[in-house]
């Protein structure tokens, strides 16, 4: 296959995306007045196409025992099984936003079209990253998602706080931005080479740089991913911003920044550069640490859900750390315990607040005292609601706590143990955080009167229903699952 | 297929789906409900009875390590361990499989009691129940975990919800005891799985010989998390609280199986998975009983809350199981067992009189009490039926487990046995100076027109005080069953 082939093949799933974007934007302009309905069908086509363009890539991969289908740009770009795991994630994630997004569009009918071409771009970047190993185009599919997630954020907005959040959002992420900039650009000073995996081998030529240049790309990237130091956004963005948008920001932005995290620190930086691997369980102990004791004094839902997220994204580090050999001398598969993870979050995610969505279209406000009660009102909204948190917060033995006991184990293979020990602490916290919420849903009776959740179309709440139910389905085929994720993490292990 | 134990563990499950669909608007409805809800607890324990009968044949005739029924499903095997949804039945988990589906049997009999939010309160009681069943059955320690997991929401609703004044301290103290409870099983899961070496999560696999600073450490961390949950003195402060504040039906599943999960835990895996330290540490064990024992039996005195004495009772009786855990002798553990069995109804019964006295007479204050035999000589003597088999009186279930512990602690902790037989007398007098409190002396006024049990009420306490008898004059036919599950306690103890 020569490299305009591979390239086509290679950047067919984000083509297909952008090319649906695009699209759906120039229907707007030649047809202004056409129904939301329409730009969301198309969204969902171009969604389909991109992965079955994925599915066409992993019938190729079978292949290949490498599990590298295309490599680019002097292994710049690879298309792996690993980047087809994220970019299969995203799409889903993306095609769960569009079906659930009635709410958020029928307040923008002029500016649907933007909204579904911002959804499709912000995927087809997240896609991208996971492809990148090479500084410049990691740089740019980074930015990327960023400015697009924010611009939804703004689009989206209800109130002025939903402007203010998304402002805040894009200097959060800026600042992310820039730390990984002058990281990657340290690396290229001692390299010579805007190929990650060349940092590995001139480690040893200056190690005070190399060891500056891992902290920032580090920090910054825990930026994207939603956890300490920079991970205000997350609450910001889940408080003011519609939860039909909220939750595929920030699940776009989980997916994004551990792609990222992964290619930058495992695949790139590799066992040789030992710093990130101090740095990174510290991190991930501060993160955990904060998250979870940060989402006990939660007075809202949508801010509870966005801690715990921020939680469940910190106990991912622990998969990072895992991807040598264990205690046995046998793969301690942190990086499978990682990529299940990741799943795990992003339907958790998106199945939080598209509950939260459904509330929100009841006229149900966000506080946990609005919510007090709920169970009374509308049982169905408490238990979908309670599945969906549950399973971020890891109460068993729902799929979120059988994801962290897999992070946990394979951490505490790679002698991490004291960092399993934070990561129980945590869970045990985020499990009483949510125990909380449920203890106001269900015990103390609210004065409001019944509702249903028929202000809510069908479809987005079959949606989230399924998305919820996906979190008990989980713990039974976890198997699957894993083997997808193995699959996946076979090309970074 | 042998799905025997799926179908012990998800039937009231499955019937708690069913019940969450239901209407509840009118009286006729919630019965429905209830009926439902009943269905499901039946199906599991009638299985549960006619399974332990064919069981015992079984271990009977086989003889050894043998369980009765296994089921061995493989869960996921994509990662650094296997997991197995493995379920077993042996010798130790069938009697307590009885005790407990009698005890929610009772429990959803006892939700006639209940008027206000019926589906949810079956709803939740079946899936306590789940979890129950499935950490007795469970020989997988992540599936030991997600079970004991499931515990801890629907049991803290449970208290929350249809407690009294005070029920939202209690159930928060509940939860946090059982949050760490929860934390320190999943520690222990994950130190066994990472350095056993054994590549699943198997408990039958990982039976490895641990390095001993990851045994040390393994066995600390499951001795406490099982102690929080059998509410070993000091940290059974949880179950004081809870057992006062929670309504009669709760605190009958929490004193009748919560204990009974914690001591099965610590003979399962403290014992059988560490058995090295366990033997070690096991005057510290010992140690523990002692304090409890007389914490629990002097604390009850001077109760004037009836639930709170009862409460302490159970510290003290949880006592005497773990001075057999401690003790760690074949005679002693097969005690231990019978004596879960015998504190299970007796203190199920225990509870559900205090709640039917507390309802009629409208105070939880002993000494505010008096004279209630007359009007409720029935409601007296189901009490004292209860206090009998705690005491040990023969022809009960307390009795043999009692005197087996005692005999069978004696030669290996000799001044403890002596110092928690003490304590005996102590709790002894107690419930005695209680029933004469509440039951005997002169009669009150105010109690003038106290009613006796009645039909609800002899629904719910007939089949325990049944089990009470039915334990203690066939006790003979359960001691070998228990003998085989506590074969191998004593196996991996003495190095085998």
């Amino acid at each position: 296959m020569n490299s305009t082939h591979a390239m086509t093949l290679a950047l067919l799933p984000e083509a297909m995306l952008v090319g649906t974007a695009l699209i759906s934007v120039l229907i707007a302009m030649i047809r202004p007045g056409l129904r939301p309905d329409i730009h969301r069908w198309i969204a969902c086509i171009g969604l389909v196409g991109s992965l079955a363009a994925c599915a066409l890539v992993l019938l190729g991969l079978r292949h290949l025992p490498s599990g590298i289908a295309v490599s680019v740009l002097n292994g710049g770009l690879v298309i792996d099984s690993f980047a087809m795991f994220i970019a299969i994630l995203a799409c889903v994630t993306a095609l769960g936003t569009c079906l659930i997004s009635d709410s958020v569009v029928r307040s923008i009918p002029s500016r649907t079209s933007a909204f579904y071409a911002l959804v499709l771009v912000s995927t087809a970047a997240a896609e991208a990253i996971a492809a990148e190993r090479e500084i410049t185009t990691l740089l740019v599919a980074l930015a990327a998602p960023l400015i697009c997630l924010v611009a939804l954020g703004a689009l989206v907005k209800t109130n002025p706080r939903g402007a203010v959040s998304s402002f805040e959002h894009l200097i959060e992420g800026g600042v992310g931005l820039a730390a990984v900039l002058y990281g990657l650009v340290l690396f290229y000073g001692i390299t010579r080479s805007t190929n990650l995996s060349a940092v590995a081998a001139s480690a040893g030529a200056a190690p005070g740089a190399v060891a500056l240049g891992v902290a920032l790309v580090v920090v910054g990237l825990c930026g994207m991913l939603g956890v300490f130091p920079l991970r205000r956004w997350v609450g910001r963005v889940a408080a003011n911003v519609p939860a039909g948008a909220a939750g595929f920001i920030i699940a776009t932005s989980v997916i994004g920044g551990g792609a990222a995290l992964a290619r930058v620190t495992v695949s790139g930086l590799g066992p040789q550069v030992g710093v990130w691997r101090w740095l990174v369980p510290i991190v991930a102990a501060i993160a955990l640490g904060y998250s979870s004791l940060s989402s006990l004094r939660e007075t809202t839902v949508s801010r509870l859900i966005g801690q715990l997220v921020s939680a469940q994204a910190a106990m991912l580090l622990l998969g990072l750390l895992a991807f040598t050999n264990g205690s046995r001398s046998l793969p301690a598969y942190g990086m499978t315990a990682f990529l299940g993870g990741l799943g795990i979050t992003a339907i958790a995610t998106l199945a939080s607040f598209g509950v939260l969505a459904m509330l929100q279209a009841a006229g149900i406000s966000d506080g946990i005292e609005h919510v007090r009660g709920l169970a009374h009102r509308s049982a169905p909204a408490a238990v979908l609601l309670t599945i969906s948190v549950g399973t971020l917060a890891g109460v068993p033995p729902l799929a979120g706590f059988l994801s962290r006991v897999l992070l946990i184990s394979s951490a505490a293979d790679s002698h991490y143990g004291w960092l399993a020990v934070v990561a129980i602490a945590a869970t045990a916290l985020t499990v009483m955080a949510a125990v909380r919420l449920f203890a106001t849903l269900y015990a103390d009776a609210g004065d409001e009167v019944p509702f249903t959740l028929g202000a809510t179309p069908l479809l987005s709440r079959i949606v989230a229903g399924v998305a919820c139910v996906a979190g008990i389905v989980l713990v039974v085929l976890i198997q699957p699952l894993l083997a997808v994720a193995t699959a996946g993490a076979g090309t970074l292990r | 297929m042998n799905v025997i134990l799926s179908t012990i563990i998800w039937s009231p499950l499955l019937f708690a789906l069913i019940a969450i669909f239901l209407p509840e608007r009118n009286e006729e409805q919630r019965a429905r409900v209830r009926t439902i809800a009943l269905a499901g607890a039946g199906v599991s324990f009638f299985v549960t009875t006619f399974f332990a009968v064919l069981g015992q044949i079984g271990l009977g005739q086989g003889g050894g390590l043998a369980s009765a029924y296994q089921e061995n499903h493989t869960w996921f095997w994509n990662f650094v361990f296997q997991a197995h949804y493995d379920l077993v039945a042996d010798g130790i988990t069938l009697p307590l499989l009885v005790v407990v589906t009698t005890i929610f049997g009772c429990a959803i009999f006892h939700s006639w009691k209940v008027h206000e939010r019926v589906r949810l309160y079956v709803v939740l009681v079946l899936l306590v129940e789940t979890a129950v069943n499935g950490v007795l059955c469970s020989a997988d320690f992540l599936l030991f975990a997600a079970f004991w997991g499931l515990l801890l929401v629907p049991m803290y609703l449970l208290i929350r919800i249809w407690g009294g004044d005070g029920a939202r301290r209690a159930a928060a103290w509940f939860a946090g005891f059982q949050a760490v409870s929860l934390g320190l099983i999943i520690a222990t899961t994950v130190i066994v799985v990472v350095e056993a070496g054994a590549q699943t999560s198997d408990m039958g696999a990982n039976l490895t010989r641990l390095p001993v600073v990851a045994e040390t450490v393994g066995f600390w961390l499951s001795f406490v998390a099982f102690a929080i949950a059998m509410a070993v003195f000091p940290v059974h402060t949880w179950m004081i609280e809870a057992q006062s504040k929670a309504s009669a039906g709760v605190a009958t599943i929490l004193s009748g199986t919560m204990l009974l999960l914690g001591a099965y835990g610590m003979m399962r895996i403290s014992l059988i998975v560490f058995p090295g330290p366990a033997h070690y540490y096991s005057f510290v064990i010992t140690g523990l009983a002692v304090v409890g024992a007389f914490w629990g039996s002097i604390g009850a005195l001077r109760q004037d809350e009836l639930r709170r004495f009862i409460g302490y009772m159970n510290v003290a009786q949880m006592s005497l199981v773990l001075l057999a855990i401690g003790a760690q002798t074949s005679v002693a553990l097969v005690g231990a067992v019978l004596l879960l069995a015998g504190q299970g109804f007796a203190s199920a019964m225990l509870t559900l009189v205090s709640g039917a006295v507390e309802e009629r007479t409208r105070t939880t204050s002993i000494r505010a009490m008096g004279g209630l035999v007359t009007q409720a000589p029935r409601l007296a003597g189901f009490y004292l039926v209860a206090a009998a088999s705690v005491i040990g009186i023969p022809l009960l279930a307390g009795f043999t487990g009692d005197f087996m512990v005692f005999a069978g602690s004696f030669p290996e902790h000799r001044i403890a046995t002596v110092l928690v037989m003490a304590s005996v007398i102590v709790t002894t007098g107690g419930l005695l100076w209680v029933a004469n409190r509440v039951f005997f002396g002169p009669v009150r006024d105010q109690f003038a027109r106290v009613r006796d049990v009645t039909l609800l009420d002899l629904t719910v306490l007939f089949p325990l005080v049944g089990a009470v008898v039915l334990f203690g004059v066939r006790a003979g036919a359960v001691v070998p069953v228990i003998a085989n599950g506590v074969l191998e306690i004593t196996t991996r103890i003495s190095g085998g």
